[in-house]
């Protein structure tokens, strides 16, 4: 089970590869939403904000009204935010949960394509 | 733990409902109306119309379950796996996939046909029509441009409604005659059972809006909308059933791919010609919409899980899997201008209305097998599942047979090329899953091995590697 402090590591990496990647965000320039996330294996929540594919902020907690709710477990979040999963096959399997529209649900996965292809 | 319920913008029954309708009531339903008239003359389909939603009630309920338990856009392939294993998943969502093809390909084709038919161009033309038509919808599709939910709602409710009132006019125009009424088996011992069949076809796809689960306010909301939808369909084709049977002889029906411009014709001349033209086009935007939408993600997904080749899961500048959408109107296209070569419109009907037999068949399948393995509670349960769904297994496969085998363009032939047109698509989607996957998995896993190291710092304690990794 991974802490806030692993997941707040792994979130500041997966914010500095994403606003410095130009393609992503030329990809996402439409792209503004509320995402908040839920560790279904203990009580930590937090929140991104992206704003025409930046992201502004991951802070703990869930801020704001959401756009998509993504749940699964903490030491899945911090493999996602590190490039070192696929979410799709996570996603596919049942382990991810996502709320949110299909468009934006595909969105998130592209953002982890794009800046990792290898995965 | 706070988790929130509401998204800022989710779906409510009435956008569910909208999407669910629209996702069933596309062009190719006026031509669904008329094999359902090839079986069952005159009034006797809005008899066969109404058995078919009765049984579509059952098709609900076990959508509706299926859907409780897994509440995603993924949800075919979970359910699917667990009931009968990963490969088989993959071979009948593969093979599923292909009805969204036929319904491209049958709207882009209605359509041109349609619109040359009222322009009075030359029947060549069509082509010309088909190609703009998938070109606008390519076009549009890349540059990631979407129909917002309100508009998909009030281009659904228009169509329904416009097919409504201009039936509505046609049977009670002054001059036509009801005929046959309740004459279910006047074609031949099976052809009540054929007519249900194809009955069963104008409900299709309705049960797509599954895939919006994830969207939706309440999971309530996708139950009603798999209830609700299907009434609305009835009623719009009940209507236009009779209209046709009132106004336009079936001699007439019989070789034309645009049965909504000659009834528009006979209750109201030229508008009503043009009124279901508009209708026509209209039904196209939910097609290219959805149908794209829908098939390309699924593909995306299938790439991006190694079980497509990776290029499908490529994306261009506006966030669209470019490779995926191309080769679908590619496809769609080929098939629409085979269809216009041999004529064979009402093939894509039969096909079309035995997959979903199949799929029906074997979402019956999945509600028997996964009450026995998975326990956990469902916020839709179907009431007696097991003896229900059991007889759902019998009766779609029933159904499959009885479409599989028909020939609507002489009801009192047996065919065998709609079922051979859909074993050649399971064949190759079976072969393509026991040959062609286990390959692409094995090149992600070479892959995998070869790729850089994990990046996520080890900590004092932790349990060696990710717990999944890419091409696992």
């Amino acid at each position: 089970m991974a802490d806030w402090d692993e997941l707040d590591e792994a979130l500041a990496d997966y914010t500095r590869s994403c606003n410095e990647n130009e393609r992503l965000r030329k990809m996402q320039r439409d792209w503004s939403r509320v995402l908040h996330f839920v560790c279904s294996d203990n009580d930590v929540t937090f929140s991104m904000t992206v704003d025409h594919g930046e992201i502004l902020s991951t802070p703990r907690g869930l801020e704001g009204v959401p756009d998509i709710v993504v749940t699964t477990t903490s030491e899945t979040f911090c493999d996602m935010f590190w490039g070192d999963l696929n979410p799709v096959q996570k996603y596919l399997r049942g382990e991810i949960t996502v709320k949110g529209s299909q468009e934006d649900v595909m969105r998130l996965d592209a953002i982890s394509y794009v800046i990792w292809p290898d995965s | 733990m706070s988790t929130p319920t509401t998204l800022r913008r989710s779906v409510g029954t009435a956008a569910a409902t909208a999407t669910s309708a629209g996702l069933a009531f596309a062009a190719i339903d006026y031509l669904g109306v008329v094999s359902i008239l090839a079986y069952a003359p005159g009034t006797t389909a809005a008899l066969a119309i109404f058995i078919g939603g009765l049984i579509v009630v059952l098709v609900s309920s076990i959508f509706s379950e299926l859907n409780g338990l897994y509440p995603s856009a993924a949800g075919i392939r979970l359910y699917l796996g667990r009931a009968v294993g990963n490969r088989t998943a993959l071979s009948v969502t593969f093979t599923y996939m292909t009805t969204v093809v036929l319904v491209i390909a049958a709207d882009a084709f209605l359509i041109g046909a349609a619109v040359r038919h009222v322009l009075h161009e030359p029947s060549a033309l069509a082509y010309v029509w088909i190609v703009v038509l998938l070109g606008l919808a390519l076009a549009a599709n890349l540059r990631g441009v979407r129909l917002a939910g309100w508009v998909q709602t009030i281009v659904t409710y228009t169509v329904l409604a416009g097919t409504s009132v201009l039936s509505v006019i046609a049977v009670v125009h002054v001059g036509g005659a009801f005929r046959q009424p309740f004459d279910l088996f006047g074609r031949g011992s099976f052809s009540g059972i054929q007519a249900i069949a194809f009955a069963l076809f104008l409900y299709a796809a309705f049960e797509w809006v599954t895939t919006t689960a994830e969207e939706a306010r309440r999971p309530q909301v996708i139950t009603r909308a798999l209830f609700i939808a299907p009434v609305l369909i009835w009623i719009v084709s009940t209507l236009f059933a009779l209209a046709l049977a009132h106004l336009v002889p079936y001699d007439t029906l019989h070789g034309s791919a645009t049965p909504q411009l000659l009834l528009g014709t006979a209750a109201l001349g030229t508008v009503g010609e043009l009124w279901m033209l508009a209708l026509t086009v209209l039904t196209a935007l939910n097609t290219f919409n959805g149908g794209f939408l829908v098939a390309s993600r699924f593909m995306y997904a299938a790439a991006r899980e190694n079980n497509l080749p990776r290029p499908f899961a490529k994306l261009n500048v506006n966030a669209v899997p470019w490779v995926a959408v191309t080769s679908l109107t590619i496809l769609s296209g080929v098939v629409a201008a085979l269809v216009f070569a041999t004529g064979q419109w009402l093939m894509l009907v039969s096909v079309g209305a035995a997959i979903e037999c199949a799929i029906y068949a074997v979402g019956s399948l999945c509600v028997v097998r996964l009450r026995a393995r998975v326990t956990s509670e469902r916020p839709f349960r179907m009431v007696l599942a097991r003896p229900l769904a059991s007889f759902g297994v019998v009766l779609f496969s029933a159904l499959f047979v009885a479409t599989a085998f028909a020939d609507p363009k002489d009801s009192r032939r047996f065919s065998f090329a709609p079922f051979l047109v859909i074993a050649v698509l399971g064949l190759l989607s079976s072969l393509y899953v026991a040959i062609v996957v286990p390959r692409l998995q094995r090149a992600a896993q070479a892959r995998s091995a070869e790729r850089r190291p994990t990046r996520r710092p080890s900590r004092p304690g932790a349990s060696g590697p990710p717990s999944s990794v890419a091409g696992d």
